[in-house]
């Protein structure tokens, strides 16, 4: 029943990624959703069909109806709980940045090498992503497309996640100039990936992605052949019994 | 006709006239394409309404709905217009070239430039897509397919093609449109050609890795 992992209340994570989602201000550990998802409270039903709304008919037309009704709450409940339903969108979007960044910091390690630690904070993402198919859609489809306030808890999750992967230009193996938006674009193009995926119905099975995840994001830093060894050694990661 | 055109568009002449209906129907359209295009970069997709689209275009509210079933119909349309402008030009500049890496930059080189000349188009292709719903979003992927077999000459340019993962050339699209998106987001579309090194360093790079994809970007062949 407890959420994932990271820290209780507002004591500063145990490591410097703990103190980047600080900065980003996001609700790390604060307010995730009990796994398994099952919910309880009102609020978080609301919260679940919100998402499952955002998922099926897309948020800008998402009814305050559309979401009491599966929810089973009455409208009175709804607006005791939130503003409107931008508040309540911005709600469900914190529940998932939450999720998302324990799930990382459950793996963060500043001992691990940098591409074991971007193979196994990507495994743990598309792991969130394929149990919360809903969750995954509002996240990655709908909050970058509805309004500024859900913009920008999409826009500082993906900085967190960039800032992961900008790591790797600290032991660079190969000598010529790579630019600096090289870690941005390589998240952008797996971005682009598991987003086509969700959008064709397939959320449940991103993490078929993980090698192709891990070569693009590794490529940069790494170069091919070593990007291409982490590529195979994500494969046997996905086809290893429990893996 | 297409939202790119830049010059106003043709309009049949007032009052009565002998030109056969499917003619006048085929400006009306046009009209109201370019009239979404205008009113989305002005105001959004969201706040756009159907009459702000007629009074654009000049033509009635009656004639908008024997046209197009609705809003969306009527962006996907201009959408769809849009996409095949961009398409062309990057074909016309890519096909121009011999060697894949010489070929990608021209490509991007001329898609930056069309962007950065029609800010509505940046707009359009990009941003405004997203907020338009899921029909327009699978439109948006479907466009950006096109390009994929431009990408997938990297494969047969690279040393080791054969052993990349699956997706490369979508993740390598994906970077590229990634990066673009940003410099729009920022309001930067004027200066979207000098993105042309970061653009061209993330097509580069999953195919044939950092090192020749940065002496690519440095030294152009011509």
């Amino acid at each position: 029943m407890s959420p994932i992992a990271p820290p209780e209340g507002n004591s500063p994570a145990p490591n410097d990624l703990g103190g980047l989602i600080e900065k980003e201000q996001l609700p790390a550990g604060r307010e995730a959703l009990a796994e398994p998802l099952i919910a309880h409270s009102q609020r978080e039903r609301i919260l679940v069909a919100m998402a499952e709304s955002c998922a099926s008919k897309g948020y800008n037309a998402t009814t305050i109806a559309d979401i009491c009704e599966p929810a089973g709450v009455s409208r009175a409940t709804f607006y005791e709980l939130f503003k409107d339903k931008e508040d309540c969108f911005h709600a469900a979007m914190e529940v998932s940045l939450a999720d998302a960044m324990g799930r990382i910091i459950a793996v963060y390690s500043p001992d691990k090498p940098w591409a074991t630690m971007v193979r196994d904070a990507a495994a743990a993402f598309l792991d969130l992503l394929a149990s919360r198919p809903q969750f995954a859609r509002m996240a990655l489809v709908e909050a970058p497309a509805s309004g500024e306030r859900a913009f920008e808890l999409y826009a500082s999750g993906k900085r967190v996640l960039q800032s992961l992967l900008d790591r790797g230009r600290d032991d660079p193996v190969e000598e010529e100039a790579i630019p600096s938006s090289a870690g941005r674009a390589a998240l952008a193009g797996a971005e682009a990936l598991i987003v086509g995926q969700i959008l064709a119905g397939n959320a449940e099975r991103v993490r078929e992605l993980l090698p192709d995840v891990v070569y693009i994001t590794t490529v940069p830093y790494l170069g091919q052949q070593e990007a291409l060894r982490q590529s195979r050694q994500a494969e046997k990661l996905l086809s290893a019994p429990g893996g | 006709m297409s939202p790119a055109g830049g010059k106003e568009p043709w309009r049949p002449p007032r009052g009565r006239h002998r030109l056969p209906p499917e003619v006048v129907a085929r400006s009306q359209r046009d009209r109201l394409l370019e009239a979404m295009a205008r009113v989305v970069t002005e105001k959004g997709y969201t706040a756009a309404t159907i009459s702000d689209l007629t009074r654009e275009a000049g033509v009635s509210r009656t004639t908008f709905y024997e046209l197009f079933e609705d809003k969306e119909a009527c962006f996907l349309a201009t959408y769809d217009n849009t996409v095949d402008v961009l398409v062309q030009r990057v074909l016309a500049a890519y096909e121009a070239e011999e060697r894949w890496p010489d070929r990608a930059r021209a490509g991007l080189t001329a898609l930056l430039e069309l962007l950065a000349e029609e800010p509505m188009l940046a707009r359009l292709a990009l941003i405004d897509v997203g907020a338009a719903g899921p029909a327009a979003q699978r439109r948006y992927r479907s466009a950006v397919q096109r390009l994929t077999p431009l990408f997938d000459e990297g494969r047969d340019f690279a040393p080791d093609g054969r052993s990349l993962p699956p997706n490369t050339s979508r993740m390598a699209i994906g970077g590229v449109t990634g990066l673009i998106s940003d410099a729009v987001l920022e309001g930067n579309v004027d200066g979207l050609p000098g993105l042309l090194s970061d653009a061209l360093f993330a097509t580069l790079v999953p195919y044939i890795g950092p090192d020749a994809a940065a002496r690519e970007v440095g030294e152009p062949t011509r």
